[in-house]
């Protein structure tokens, strides 16, 4: 139930026949991990914080850097030297003091992921490495929950919505390793990709529209286009072909 | 018979500065091969010491993914190569 406070505060979006009472009592029951509290996290962690995502656990090891603050808008000046999930955590308890938020600063490996990402209804992509997002994507799967992947490199960003079992997933592309490297980056492409997961994110928890699964959309913010490429689900994929 | 490779942005420099380049082959092989020969520093760009297909390159035909095997993909006259590059930043 939703008390007098939240109708309020959500009043905008329950307007939304997608929405209503409703759906906003699903977006309070429920609990997403958002792995990686940077440029795309900041984005997906405000979106659901503002949105009414009941619970939030957000994951990151890193601390703030001075180099994070052209596009992590979660974490200030003041925040430099800081974990970053303690930052977040801060900023989305004080824009919604409704919510719940967890925070872990862990390095996710295959180790580790299965248990932090227990009890979650919807895993959020925003990692800055493949490894790390591979390994969040092969945990998804192997657990059923949903997985929302968004990627940025300059002026362009990516997404793609996985429905384990039914969608093709991230490593249904995958060729070979790909090694770490800095991305040149402008805060504004982590903003437009962190908003799409986020509502990807609340589509899937209410049940409405069209989710972007099997589809891989891209933005170039240089030219402002969008483009859809068809992804097709790999029967030979490590993570999400169905044993033989 | 002609084919439209799309170049993405970060590889235009090695493509003469083309968004597109108009070849002829009947294989996504045959019309990467046109492409170099026009423009032979995109073989770096596209293919490992091998000869395969780097791992952050995708290749997509008329919007659709052509992986796997991506260099036998058949093409007819009109369709559209997309050669793009895999993100990681976030
Ligand atoms: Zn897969």
């Amino acid at each position: 139930m939703l008390t007098d406070s939240e109708k309020k505060r959500y009043g905008r979006q329950i307007l939304m026949e997608e929405i209503r009472e409703g759906g906003q009592e699903k977006l309070k029951s429920a609990c997403i991990l958002v792995a990686g509290a940077g440029g795309i996290g900041s984005t997906v962690l405000n979106c659901l914080a503002a949105a009414g995502i009941g619970r939030i656990r957000i994951l990151d090891c890193d601390t703030v850097e001075m180099s994070n603050l052209n596009r992590q808008i979660l974490h200030w000046q003041k925040d430099i030297g800081r974990k970053k999930a303690d930052s977040a955590s801060e900023k989305l308890q004080a824009l919604n003091p409704d919510i719940d938020v967890e925070v872990m600063h862990a390095t996710i490996s295959r180790d580790n992921i299965l248990d932090l990402a227990s009890g979650v209804d919807g895993v959020v992509d925003a990692m800055d490495n493949m490894p790390a997002r591979y390994i969040l994507n092969e945990a998804a799967v192997k657990m059923h929950i949903p997985f929302f992947h968004g990627a940025v490199h300059g002026f362009e960003g990516r997404a793609m919505t996985v429905l384990p079992g039914k969608t093709a997933c991230l490593r249904c592309l995958y060729r070979g390793p790909v090694e770490r490297e800095i991305f040149p980056v402008l805060g504004t492409a982590p903003a437009m990709i962190g908003a799409i997961q986020a509502c990807e994110v609340i589509k899937y928890l209410v049940g409405a529209g069209r989710l972007l699964t099997d589809r891989m959309l891209t933005i170039d913010g240089l030219t402002m286009t969008a483009s859809e490429f068809k992804i097709h689900r790999n029967p030979n994929c490590e993570h999400c072909a169905s044993p033989r | 018979m002609s084919i439209d490779i799309a170049i993405h942005k970060t590889h235009r420099q090695f493509a003469g500065g083309a968004e597109r380049v108009s070849v002829e082959g009947k294989t996504v092989g045959q019309c990467l091969d046109r492409l170099i020969q026009q423009y032979p520093q995109m073989k770096a760009i596209l293919f490992d010491r091998k000869g395969r297909i780097k791992n952050t390159i995708e290749i997509y035909v008329n919007m659709e993914s052509a992986y796997p095997d991506e260099l036998k993909k058949p093409v007819k006259n009109g369709d559209v190569i997309h050669i793009a590059l895999m993100l990681a930043g976030g």
